[in-house]
């Protein structure tokens, strides 16, 4: 059964590394990832290793995480590979990094909301601490060619239109909400970064992540793709909360990792992107999508406080990064919850 | 448009506690049935406190959880059943697990107004588990609208797929209702409920206010069977949600029928308001203290109104029982 796993994460990085030549400038060079041993981590590692292993590169990974052995236990397949080192830190107390270090992938912090509203200051340490502490010990480093920040597409505020969220559109924001202590944080971790660069002159860009979604991806998380596999998974229902026309949009783990690992080549210092999909799906269309795909009419339920008149829209507008990234979503939405249904399928059986 | 109300039915778990948890397993069944043929949506049973409670310190039931769980579970068909689980007197692995083994289908997980937090794995368990979950926010005259907001969003966020308050002293107004109801639906994505008590008659009409502020979820108990003065009279509710254009899917002779058995077959006593239970509601003592009140200051001959009015000072909740003693001591000294 893992091999079987193994094998559709495999495809899914050949799928999406269209321009696998690029990498070349990669080979000899150290790669840390913060936030290693979560799901952003593993497809890196996953995504090195194709890779590595397709065009006979060596590209060194660190991964720093504060459970190696749980990364171990998850994916043995990737911990026994020699390009992997581990560092075992929390990235709030960091201090020394590795001298070798010449890129950095700064993933570090949960964007599981259960978790920023049942502790809003560890929440607020992770991104602020963490992202100064990082900074600080990059600072340090002789070779470091380029430094990607991944913050949050919830730097933006409430999208009150029904635009595409481009670079620069900004909503209103209630900072008395403890709900918004990620996006304050991730907002003030962007602000360290401009101080970083601007004063020290640290060769940072930042991503904004959108939705993703595939492998890895703990379908127990508390956001609607997630839920409705999981309810399709287990037999359903499928349950819709809250307002159905909601519209999002998923990019697929494998595009999510190349498109990263793209930015540390082809991002421009000092630059923002929006990391996502432009294809917009609302949840009652996404829900139906997962019941077509789970084989079985299961019923579809929608529970909500109230009748909704609007529709509330949160899909990046990605024409900057398809520009200067040359970048490229490869997996469509429906092959994206057919590969995520079956993976977590076979890892169910396993 | 259709205004569909969703009814959950907890003659079986609040009843509990006005019984001093002694509902035996054949009551249990012919509860079920008579609800299950009126078309009762959700069925709720268990100790007072809930699945796991059943102790020396809240109370010890008759029948164990595994028992009421499978009684109730044989004899409802189209009604789902459903349990209320505070964590803490349930755990997951202990109690939760057997309970969807045995075939709960609604799981309430409750916590005190302010302390949604600890609900956080157990809620998750439970949508883990497929299974139906709301989350409960007990007491919640003791928070602000502002407070049971942010309360219920973390709950919403943990995986509740509605959030029911509970006046689980019966001290509400119709115009706290309204308030809270209403800054709940405007705050959260997900059905808002009412749970009723009556120690100050307005179990039904608070419940009539709440679905006016945009509530979908009620609660209601044969003849209001349930702690203290009971909760909102469920027949009642039905006919007074049907007189108003509201649908239940409650066959309303047959509620009649299943109430008219609950008072024969599984209460010793109607559920009144008694003088205690009113000096209860504007104290704002949670109804689950009733039967121990009444006992200790009965041994201790004090004026039960009295422990009320101090339990409401020192805004003792539910699981401190133990304080109700050391309140008639403090009594009897000062009285010294």
């Amino acid at each position: 059964m893992s091999l079987a796993k193994n094998k559709i994460v495999f495809e899914d990085c050949k799928a999406s590394c269209v321009e696998i030549e690029s990498f070349s400038i990669l080979d000899n060079q150290s790669i840390l990832v913060t936030g290693g041993t979560g799901f952003v981590g593993k497809w890196i590692a996953e995504m090195v290793s194709y890779i590595n292993f397709t065009s006979n590169l060596n590209i060194k990974l660190y991964l720093l995480g504060r459970d190696i052995v749980k990364f171990k236990d998850e994916v043995p397949h990737l911990a026994e590979k020699s390009f992997i080192n581990f560092i075992e830190q929390d990235v709030r107390y960091l201090h020394d990094l590795p001298s070798d270090l010449n890129y950095i992938i700064h993933a570090a912090g949960s964007p599981d909301n259960r978790e920023h509203v049942s502790d809003p200051l560890k929440t607020i340490e992770t991104f602020y601490k963490g992202t100064q502490s990082l900074l600080d010990a990059a600072s340090r480093i002789q070779d470091l060619k380029k430094i990607v920040h991944l913050s949050s597409h919830q730097v933006y505020g409430k999208n009150e239109t029904e635009q595409l969220i481009s670079e620069n559109s900004f909503g209103p924001f209630e900072a008395l909400n403890i709900a918004n202590c990620y996006a304050e944080s991730k907002r003030i971790a962007e602000t360290l970064c401009s101080y970083y660069k601007n004063n020290l002159r640290l060769p940072i860009i930042i991503l904004r992540p959108f939705a993703f979604i595939g492998p890895y991806q703990d379908i127990e998380k508390p956001w609607a793709i997630n839920s409705f596999i999981r309810d399709a998974i287990l037999g359903g229902p499928i349950r819709i909360l809250g307002n159905g026309l909601t519209e999002r949009s998923y990019l697929y783990a494998s595009d999510m990792a190349y498109c990263i690992l793209k930015s540390l080549i082809d991002g421009k210092i000092g630059e923002i992107y929006n990391l996502g999909s432009s294809t917009p799906i609302s949840l009652n269309e996404l829900a139906i999508k997962i019941q077509n795909q789970s084989g079985s009419k299961m019923e579809i339920l929608t529970r909500s406080s109230k009748d909704y008149l609007s529709v509330s829209k949160l899909v990046p507008n990605t024409d900057k990064i398809k520009k200067e990234l040359n970048f490229k979503e490869v997996f469509t939405i429906d092959e994206a919850i057919n590969r995520t249904i079956l993976w977590n399928q076979l890892k169910r059986n396993n | 448009m259709i205004k569909q109300i969703l009814i959950s039915d907890p003659t079986l778990r609040d009843g509990n506690h006005a019984c001093a948890h002694q509902l035996s397993a054949e009551q249990i069944a012919i509860y079920s049935e008579a609800a299950d043929k009126a078309g009762v949506p959700i069925v709720e049973v268990g100790h007072g406190n809930g699945l796991g409670a059943s102790s020396l310190q809240v109370g010890l039931s008759k029948e164990d959880d595994k028992t009421i769980l499978e009684t109730a579970r044989k004899h409802l068909n189209k009604s789902k059943l459903g349990i209320h689980v505070i964590p803490g007197f349930a755990t997951i692995k202990r109690d939760l697990v057997n309970a969807i083994d045995i075939g709960v289908e609604v799981i309430r997980v409750a916590s005190h107004c302010t302390e949604a937090d600890i609900t956080q794995r157990h809620l998750g368990y439970v949508r883990e588990r497929g299974k139906e979950a709301y989350g409960v926010l007990m007491m919640s005259h003791m928070a602000s609208a502002s407070v049971l907001v942010e309360e219920a969003q973390k709950m919403e966020l943990y995986g509740a797929e509605g959030i029911i308050i509970m006046d689980s002293a019966g001290a509400y107004l119709p115009s706290d209702v309204q308030e809270k109801i209403s800054a709940l639906v405007n705050g959260l994505k997900v059905p808002v409920g009412f749970h009723a008590h009556n120690n100050l008659g307005m179990a039904v009409a608070n419940s009539i206010t709440a679905i006016e502020s945009g509530a979908k979820i009620l609660d209601g108990t044969a003849r209001g069977f349930g702690a203290g003065a009971g909760n909102a009279q469920l027949e009642v509710l039905v006919a007074v949600l049907e007189k108003m254009g509201y649908v239940t899917g409650i066959d309303l002779y047959k509620i009649l029928d299943a109430s008219d058995i609950a008072e024969k077959k599984i209460m010793s006593t109607v559920p009144t308001i008694k003088s205690d239970s009113i000096v209860s509601g504007l104290s704002g003592v949670f109804s689950g203290f009733a039967k121990h009140v009444t006992r200790i200051s009965n041994e201790y001959e004090v004026d039960p109104r009295d422990v009320y009015r101090e339990l409401g000072k020192r805004k003792i909740v539910g699981g401190q029982e133990d304080i109700i003693i050391e309140v008639v001591m403090d009594l009897i000294r000062n009285r010294k």
